[in-house]
C-alpha cells in the first residue's frame, strides 16, 4: 500500500512539474559533445530527411522549397524564429530539439519525434542532426554568442497565474494597452494591418490569426505563447515585449490569447434548424443564433494540377435554417483582407504545370501567381450532388465526374452575388446555369477579418440540374474556398471532402404517445403495489437492523 | 469493531453497481495495463449485457434461495411502498421510476439521425488488372546497360540527375567545389565507388548499389515534392494537408498498408488514384490523385521505391503463376 501511495504521489508530482513546461518535448540528456562521428551521423540523417526542403547546403533551397509558404529555414544565416532566448540571440540546443521534435504546426515542418512516430528520429539521432545543422551557421562557433554561456536564456516566470476568467480579463487589458490589435486585429484574427507585411527575407508573411490553434507554429499552450512575445520572432515584425511588459502582464496576456483559441465542432452532419416564417437574408440576423454550427476543415487543392499546398482558408463554419418552402445557409470564415476585385488578365495559365512529367504540378508559393491585394476576388462555394445519393454512393468530392454531376453555389465577392452552376469533374470549368436557373438570394458582409455569406434558395426547384432538399434526407455537401489576396482563383483553392446537411423531420406523434403510455403503465403499477403493501400492513416483527441503527 | 451490516436489498443493488463499474471501467483500465497501448480496449455492448444478465440471475438465485432471504430483500421495498421512510420519498420514487421508463421508451422509438455509413474496403481487387500483379519495380533492379551507363557517367564526372534536384546540386557544386559531383552522397556504396575512381576500375556490384542510392535520393525528392503534403515527412499519413480530408491519407508505417500488397498494386493505386477505385472502396471520398496525369512511369516507380524505404517496409512477394 505504501509503495502504491508513493507511486501515486510521484506520478502526480511528475504531472505537476511537466504540465507548465513549454508543452514539453525536452530531451532526457543534454546534447552530447560534437565529434566527427556525431556529425557524420547527422549528415546522413540530414541528407535523407531534411535536405529536400532545407537544401544540401542548408540554405532552405531544397527541391520542395519553392512550393512552400512559409519557406524552409535558411540555416546559414543563424536566424531562428522560435527560441527561449532574448531577442536577436541564437537558439539553445534545447530550442532546436523542441522544434525538430514537435515540428511547427501549420507548416511543412513536421514532428520528427521518434517517441511518437514509428518513423521518427530517436533522441540520439535528433542530437546528431542538430549538431550537423549548427555547422551551417558560423555564429554557432562563437562562444560569445552562446546564449547559455552569456545568460541570455529566458526562464518561465516563477509565479505563473492560473488560466481563469480573472487572468484572462487582465490579459485582455494588456492586449489593448500593448496594442497587439494593431497587427493581430481587435478579435485576434490577424486583420489589424491594411497591407501585407514582409519578413527579413523579403517574402510576404501573414500576421497570425491567433484564434486558429492548428496554425500556431511553435505551440499553442500558455507557456509557448508567453515565450513568443517574450523572445520575439526573429526575422519578422513580431517584436519582443520583454522591455515594455512585465512578467505577470505577459503571462496574463498569454492566458488571454489562449482563451481566444477556437474549439472545433466534431460532427460531420449539419442539422438544418426549422423555423416558422421567413428565413433571414442578412448574415447578422438574430435568427442564426438558433442554428447549429458545423466547422468544416479544408485542405489545399492537391488532387490535380494546378496543385496548391498553401491555402489560406482552412476552416469554414456553416449554419442552416429552413421553413416549409426555403432553405438558407450562412457560411463564415476568417480572411484578414477583403478582396472584391477580380483581374481576369492575371489568372494563372495552368498549361505549363499540367503536363505529364512537368518539373512540378504544384503552384510555386511565390512568383507564379500574384499574391497581392486588388488582384483576385474572395469567393466561397457550396457543392451538392445533383442526383440524390443511392446508399453512400456520391460523386467525387472534387467536382464530381462525367456521369455524376454536382451542383455548385458560388458566391463571388466582386459580384456580391451567388451564381449557380454545374460541374462534371474538375477538367472542365463550372458551367453556369441560365438566367432562370439563378435562384439564390442573400447578403454578405466582411467585418473584422471575417466573411459571412448567406445563400437562400427554395427547397425544391423544377430544375433537373439542381439539388433538391427534403426533410429527413441526408444531402452530401462540401466546400470550395478562395482567398483572392492569397493568389487563389480557379482550381488554386482550398476544398473539403463530403459532409452532410440534414433537415430535421418532425418527430412522429406516436413516439410521444408510447412514452406517455409507458409512464402511465409503470406509474399505475407502482400505485397498485403501494396499495397492496399498505393493505398488508406492518408485519409484527419489524426488521432488527433498522431498530439497531 | 462492530460488524457493518447492510440489508439484502442495498447489498444486491450495490453488487449490480460494482459489477457494472468493473465491466464498464475496470476492463478497459486493465486492458491498458496489459497491452500498454495508449487507448483502452472497448467492451462491446453485447458483452456488457451478458455479464449483467449473469449477475442478475446469480443475485436472483441467492435472494430467492430461502423465504427468509426473499423477505429480507423485500422488506425495505415494502417499507418504502408503505411510506415507512417518508411519504415524500415514496412520491419521488414512484414518479421517478415511471419517468425513467417513459424516457427510455422515448429514446428507443424516436427516429435517430445517423450518418449513412458504409464499410470501406482498403485494398479492393475487383478491378485490379491481373497484369499488374507480377509487375516489378524497374527502379529497384537496374539493368546491365543502366549500370554501365551510370559507371561511364561516374568516370566522366557527368552524372545525370532528374531535373527536380538539379538546381540544388548546382548550388552545392558552386559552394563546395568538390572533385566529384557524387561527393554529397553520404551513402556507403557511393563512398566506396568514389574511392575506386582513381584506379579507373569500378566494381560493378558497388556501382549497382551506388546507382540504387542515387535512385532513392531522386525518389525521396519526388516524394517530398509530390506526396509529402498529405502523407507527411515521416510517411505516416500526417502531412500538412491531412486534417482537411475526412478519409485520412494512408499511414505507410502501419503494418496493414503497403507491406501487405505487391509492388504492382502500389503502382496501380498511385497511377489511378481515388477515381480508379471500385465502388466498395468509396472512390468519391478519396483525395488520392490520378498520378498518371502528372508523373511519368519512371517517376512513379522511383517514388514507390523511396516510399517503401522511408517506411522501412518491403512489398509482398507476388504469388507465382
Amino acid at each position: 500500500m505504501t509503495s502504491l501511495a508513493k507511486y501515486i504521489v510521484a506520478a502526480c508530482a511528475a504531472v505537476l512539474i511537466s504540465a507548465p513546461a513549454l508543452a514539453a518535448v525536452t530531451p532526457a540528456n543534454p546534447m552530447p559533445d560534437v565529434t566527427e562521428e556525431l556529425l557524420e551521423q547527422g549528415r546522413g540523417i540530414y541528407f535523407k530527411r531534411c535536405s529536400f526542403c532545407h537544401g544540401l547546403l542548408g540554405d532552405g533551397e531544397g527541391p520542395a522549397a519553392k512550393y512552400l509558404d512559409p519557406r524552409p529555414r535558411d540555416f546559414t544565416l543563424g536566424t531562428f524564429k522560435f527560441r527561449t532566448t532574448h531577442s536577436g540571440e541564437l537558439p539553445t540546443n534545447e530550442d532546436l530539439f523542441r522544434t525538430i521534435s514537435r515540428g511547427l504546426a501549420g507548416t511543412a515542418m513536421q514532428s520528427f519525434d521518434g517517441d511518437m512516430l514509428k518513423n521518427g528520429l530517436s533522441e540520439d539521432q535528433r542530437w546528431a542532426v542538430i549538431a550537423y545543422i549548427k555547422t551551417f551557421a558560423q555564429e554557432f562557433d562563437d562562444p560569445e554568442l552562446d546564449p547559455v554561456k552569456t545568460g541570455k536564456v529566458i526562464p518561465l516566470p516563477a509565479n505563473r497565474a492560473p488560466f481563469n476568467a480573472e487572468t484572462i480579463a487582465k490579459g485582455k487589458v494588456v492586449f489593448e494597452r500593448a496594442k497587439c490589435w494593431s497587427c493581430h486585429g481587435k478579435l485576434g484574427r490577424g486583420d489589424g494591418n491594411k497591407e501585407f507585411r514582409k519578413d527579413d527575407w523579403g517574402f510576404p508573411i501573414r500576421i497570425r490569426n491567433v484564434t486558429h490553434p492548428w496554425k500556431i507554429k511553435a505551440g499553442g499552450e500558455v507557456a509557448d505563447i508567453y515565450m513568443r512575445f517574450t523572445s520575439g520572432i526573429s526575422g519578422t515584425p513580431m517584436p519582443s515585449f520583454v522591455k515594455s511588459l512585465n512578467e505577470g502582464d505577459r503571462w496574463n496576456l498569454a492566458n488571454y490569447i489562449k482563451s481566444l483559441q477556437h474549439k472545433l465542432t466534431g460532427h460531420q452532419t449539419l442539422r438544418a434548424h426549422p423555423v416558422p416564417g421567413a428565413l433571414p437574408e442578412a448574415p447578422g440576423d438574430a435568427a442564426w443564433r438558433g442554428a447549429q454550427p458545423m466547422d468544416v476543415r479544408l485542405a489545399g487543392q492537391v488532387v490535380a494540377a494546378p496543385r496548391w499546398q498553401n491555402p489560406s482558408i482552412e476552416m469554414v463554419t456553416i449554419r442552416a435554417l429552413f421553413n416549409e418552402t426555403e432553405i438558407a445557409f450562412r457560411i463564415t470564415w476568417d480572411d484578414p483582407f477583403k478582396d472584391v476585385v477580380h483581374d481576369k488578365a492575371q489568372e494563372f495559365d495552368t498549361a505549363g504545370i499540367s503536363k505529364i512529367g512537368a518539373l512540378s504540378s504544384y503552384v510555386e508559393a511565390n512568383g507564379m501567381i500574384p499574391r497581392a491585394l486588388e488582384t483576385f476576388r474572395d469567393a466561397i462555394a457550396l457543392q451538392f450532388p445533383v442526383r440524390p445519393p443511392q446508399g453512400t454512393k456520391k460523386p467525387h468530392f472534387y467536382r464530381g465526374g462525367s456521369s455524376d454531376q454536382v451542383h455548385l453555389w458560388v458566391w463571388k465577392a466582386d459580384l456580391e452575388a451567388t451564381e449557380e452552376g454545374n460541374a462534371r469533374g474538375w477538367k472542365q470549368p463550372i458551367k453556369l446555369q441560365g438566367e432562370d436557373g439563378q435562384q439564390i438570394t442573400g447578403q454578405a458582409e466582411w467585418d473584422q477579418g471575417r466573411w459571412s455569406v448567406v445563400m437562400k434558395r427554395p427547397l425544391r426547384t423544377g430544375d433537373k440540374n439542381d439539388v433538391q432538399f427534403e426533410k429527413g434526407v441526408f444531402v452530401p455537401m462540401s466546400v470550395n474556398a478562395w482567398d483572392g489576396s492569397n493568389g487563389e482563383h480557379g482550381l488554386i483553392m482550398s476544398l473539403s471532402t463530403w459532409h452532410y446537411v440534414f433537415l430535421e423531420a418532425p418527430t412522429p406523434i406516436t413516439v410521444y404517445v408510447y412514452a406517455v403510455l409507458a409512464f402511465l403503465i409503470a406509474g399505475g403499477l407502482g400505485i397498485w403495489l403501494m396499495r397492496k403493501a399498505e393493505a398488508e400492513g406492518e408485519p409484527a416483527a419489524e426488521n432488527p437492523e433498522e431498530e439497531a441503527s | 469493531m462492530k460488524k457493518l451490516k447492510i440489508g439484502t436489498f442495498p447489498a444486491t443493488i450495490l453488487t449490480l453497481l460494482v459489477v457494472y463499474a468493473l465491466v464498464k471501467w475496470g476492463i478497459p483500465a486493465l486492458s491498458r495495463e496489459v497491452t500498454s497501448l495508449p487507448f483502452p480496449l472497448p467492451v462491446p455492448g453485447t458483452l456488457m449485457f451478458f455479464y449483467m444478465v449473469l449477475t442478475v440471475v446469480a443475485l436472483f438465485l441467492i435472494v430467492t434461495f430461502s423465504d427468509e432471504g426473499l423477505n429480507d430483500f423485500l422488506r425495505p421495498v415494502k417499507k418504502l411502498l408503505r411510506g415507512g421512510y417518508s411519504k415524500a420519498l415514496r412520491a419521488v420514487v414512484l414518479t421517478a421510476i415511471p419517468a425513467v421508463i417513459g424516457w427510455q421508451v422515448y429514446e428507443l422509438t424516436v427516429p435517430k439521425v445517423e450518418v449513412p455509413s458504409s464499410l470501406r474496403i482498403q485494398h479492393p481487387s475487383s478491378n485490379f488488372p491481373r497484369s499488374f500483379e507480377a509487375k516489378k519495380n524497374p527502379a529497384a533492379a537496374p539493368t546491365g546497360t543502366e549500370v554501365e551507363t551510370f559507371m561511364a557517367e561516374v568516370k566522366a564526372n557527368e552524372v545525370q540527375f532528374i531535373a527536380q534536384v538539379q538546381e540544388d546540386i548546382e548550388h552545392w557544386l558552386e559552394e563546395a567545389e568538390p572533385e566529384h559531383v557524387l561527393e554529397f552522397f553520404p551513402g556507403p556504396a557511393m563512398r566506396k565507388l568514389l574511392t575506386q575512381l582513381p584506379s579507373g576500375e569500378l566494381d560493378r556490384d558497388t556501382a549497382k548499389a551506388a546507382l540504387l542510392e542515387k535512385t532513392l535520393f531522386e525518389g525521396r525528392a519526388l516524394y517530398a515534392m509530390n506526396c509529402r503534403a498529405c502523407h507527411g515527412d515521416s510517411v505516416a499519413g500526417d502531412g500538412p494537408m491531412a486534417d482537411g480530408f475526412k478519409l485520412r491519407p494512408i499511414d505507410f508505417t502501419d503494418n496493414g498498408t503497403i507491406e501487405t500488397i505487391v509492388e504492382g498494386y502500389t503502382f496501380w493505386r498511385v497511377t489511378n488514384g481515388g477515381p480508379g477505385l471500385p465502388a466498395e472502396a468509396t472512390p468519391w471520398d478519396s483525395a488520392m490523385p490520378e498520378w498518371k496525369l502528372s508523373l511519368t512511369e519512371a517517376q512513379r516507380w522511383k517514388i514507390i521505391l523511396a516510399e517503401y524505404d522511408l517506411a522501412q517496409k518491403t512489398p509482398r512477394i507476388p504469388e507465382s503463376h
